[in-house]
């Protein structure tokens, strides 16, 4: 999951951005409105944190240019302001969250993950596909009862694909939603993992679960309970 | 409660009072005059019917020449009373009771009043002469007629009373009609004053537009009312806007200090680390830290600075202290700084002048400016600071050779958290009160600062202060340091 930070202040995006990639998160941060607008079009994001006094374009505008070109990734404001009536404002404007400033760190990553789940359709943070149970906020993965030992990245592929269930997922799309923009992207780097992957999942049960779609990516496989 | 007082009663009651007075009079004046008009022409009626009766006496035609008494042409009342008589005292004629009165000796007619049976009458004592003959040789018999005629006053009085009543009621019409006007004038006239009161009502804390009616305005008595009402509204609301906005940008400053702390915190606390990595957090958490200190410090000073006295002054200044001291203390201050960034910074020339501040304050004062300056200059340009004073004035300015202000920005630049970036951009470090204390430092003082355009570009700071007490005052002061030392 690759998240968008637009924070005008360093030291706080600073925390922000390490939280989130504690978490397992990729972030990529914009300290103006200008740049944030430019990443956000450009690239596909799973979440927007902005905060609203940005030098130059302000949250408002990025948020309302976002909205008027169609996309539709979840955004959390960031606001010091005072005020039931701007909150109105920013919801009707097509926010989807807000928090005050001072918040929570553990808040914040709590409430950016439910905005990623429910943008995929999914309400509770217990995923299961088949014999397969994932818990994303422990982070933890379990087949047939057993608990498997992932590495971050794996966890992070796995979770990206079952968020995205039966669709093809390309190499690239994958690069995108796990990575930060500033990693060099080597799609041989998604293949090792994904063999790992398939290693460790097969280990623990049976029937493979991943498919690999020659030059076009990868598919978790229908539940296998499905008639 | 105190009792109300209605202007609009005490007028109505003021002008019907004196309505009532003048009616009053009018009428006592009116009643003497009807009186004096009625009995003359009361008294005119009776010598008229004196006269006719005098008339009436006719030659009776008998061998004594004697007169007689003729009444079948004259009209006479029946209240009239009435006794003709000749020389002799022969009674002609009469009717009633009339009193006897002594004949006055002039012959003049007389005019009596007196009671006749409880009733008062006015009587009238005419004496005429009868010739009767007067064609004979010896010139005709002489007859001398006393002729007593009065009927009851009680007509003039009646007469009198009448016009009374009649005075009365209009008065009293008069008044009801003044009253109803007024009330209907008063309300008409005075309706501005309810606009004025209901525009004022509407003002509350969170709309403090004023506007006054055009009706109040066109009205020469509340024209000032209006016109101050607007002129102090606009000043309170400039002033709590200001207020409001201090207040939010301070909140949002702070929010977003302590946002900073608590996420250092937070993400150190997240999951178990190594001792270098809590040596890495700890040490960025207290520099995050140190800077939501600094504004807070920031904030109570500009508030003690700013803090006014019972009065509503600004506090008697009761120290003062050398400004070249303050200037070469935050010179050898910002020198690591300046020389980071390869600045010059030089004192061009420098009087000794003292000033009525705080030495911290003055500090304070020339370490924000040159701050400023330095940090607005481009790596590699200069600073130069020269001090003047006269006998009264010392002036402090500063000139860099930086980006310059736009003018829009200018107008702004003293008020708190101001920083000519609607985003308020925290990148150059500063909270945005520096310049907001400067001013209040000077003003305190009693001086000014300007911010000018400097050639060919940067801008020059100005600081203008009064001199603190020459002579006596500062040998006082410096005396008193002296013993401090």
């Amino acid at each position: 999951m690759r998240v968008l930070l637009i924070e005008d202040e360093h030291r706080l995006a600073e925390n922000i951005v390490a939280a989130l990639r504690e978490t397992g998160l990729a972030v990529d941060h914009a300290s103006d409105g200008e740049a944030g607008s430019h990443l956000a079009e450009q690239r596909v994001y799973d979440a927007i944190v902005l905060d609203l006094m940005l030098p130059g374009k302000s949250g408002q505008c990025v948020l309302q240019d976002l909205r008027r070109k169609k996309l539709h990734t979840p955004v959390l404001i960031l606001t010091a302001q005072e005020g039931k009536e701007s909150v109105v404002n920013l919801l009707n404007a097509g926010a989807d969250d807000y928090l005050g400033k001072p918040f929570d760190l553990g808040e914040l990553l709590a409430r950016i993950k439910a905005l990623i789940r429910r943008a995929k359709g999914v309400a509770t943070p217990i995923l299961a596909v088949s014999d397969l149970e994932l818990n994303t906020v422990q982070q933890s993965v379990r087949r047939r009862g057993r608990s498997l030992d992932l590495s971050p990245t794996e966890y992070r592929i796995l979770e990206y694909l079952i968020h995205r269930p039966r669709a093809v997922v390309s190499q690239q799309e994958l690069l995108e939603h796990l990575y930060d923009f500033e990693w060099e992207h080597h799609s041989n780097v998604i293949e090792a993992h994904i063999s790992n992957l398939r290693r460790k999942l097969n280990a623990a049960g049976s029937e493979p679960l991943i498919e690999t779609l020659r030059h076009r990516g990868y598919r978790l496989r229908e539940p296998a309970a499905t008639p | 409660m105190t009792e109300t007082i209605s202007i609009t009663r005490r007028l109505i009651v003021t002008v019907l009072v004196l309505e009532l007075l003048s009616a009053i009079s009018l009428i006592v004046v009116v009643a003497f005059h009807e009186r004096h008009v009625q009995l003359k022409a009361f008294d005119a009626s009776l010598f008229a019917t004196a006269e006719m009766l005098a008339g009436a006496v006719q030659d009776a035609e008998d061998e004594a020449d004697n007169v007689m008494l003729d009444l079948r042409e004259v009209q006479i009342g029946k209240d009239a009373a009435f006794r003709v008589e000749d020389e002799r005292g022969r009674l002609l004629g009469s009717n009633g009771e009339p009193p006897d009165f002594e004949v006055s000796a002039s012959g003049a007619p007389v005019f009596r009043n007196v009671d006749v049976r409880g009733r008062a009458y006015r009587f009238l004592v005419l004496h005429r002469l009868r010739i009767v003959d007067p064609g004979k040789p010896d010139g005709g018999v002489r007859h001398p007629i006393t002729i007593v005629y009065g009927t009851p006053v009680a007509h003039v009085w009646h007469e009198v009373l009448e016009a009374i009543r009649f005075y009365a009621i209009a008065t009293a019409i008069l008044l009801g009609v003044t009253a109803a006007l007024m009330i209907w004038l008063l309300r008409k006239g005075l309706s501005p004053v309810y606009e004025l009161a209901y525009e004022a009502e509407r003002i509350n804390s969170s709309d403090w537009r004023f506007d006054a009616p055009a009706s109040a305005k066109r009205t020469v008595e509340l024209q000032p009312l209006a016109l101050a009402l607007e002129a102090a509204l606009a000043r309170l609301q400039r002033s709590f806007e200001q207020q409001r906005r201090f207040t939010s940008d301070a909140a949002h400053e702070l929010k977003t200090d302590v946002a900073i702390v608590k996420s250092s915190l937070q993400l150190l606390s997240m999951r178990k680390r190594t001792i270098e990595e809590y040596i890495r957090g700890l040490t960025l958490s207290l520099g995050d830290f140190t800077r939501l200190e600094s504004t807070v410090q920031k904030m109570l000073t500009l508030a003690r600075l700013e803090q006014r006295t019972e009065n509503g002054s600004l506090g008697a200044v009761s120290h003062s202290c050398s400004l070249r001291d303050a200037v070469e203390d935050s010179v050898n201050q910002i020198k690591a700084f300046a020389e980071l960034k390869v600045i010059d910074v030089q004192i061009e020339s420098t009087v000794e002048a003292r000033v009525p501040i705080d030495s911290r304050d003055a500090f304070l004062l020339c370490s924000n400016i040159l701050l400023n300056a330095v940090q607005h200059s481009p790596d590699g340009s200069a600073v130069r600071i020269t001090m003047n004073a006269d006998e009264q004035t010392v002036w402090l300015t500063v000139k860099d050779w930086g980006e310059g202000i736009s003018e829009q920005d200018r107008r702004h630049l003293f008020e708190p958290f101001y920083r000519g970036d609607p985003s308020r951009s925290r990148k150059s470090g500063g909270t945005g009160l520096g310049l907001s204390i400067c001013r209040a430092v000077c003003e305190r003082a009693g001086g000014t600062i300007e911010i000018a355009d400097n050639t060919p570009s940067g801008v020059v700071v100005i600081v203008t202060l009064p001199a603190a007490g020459l002579g006596c005052g500062s040998g006082l002061s410096a005396s008193l340091e002296a013993q401090k030392l």
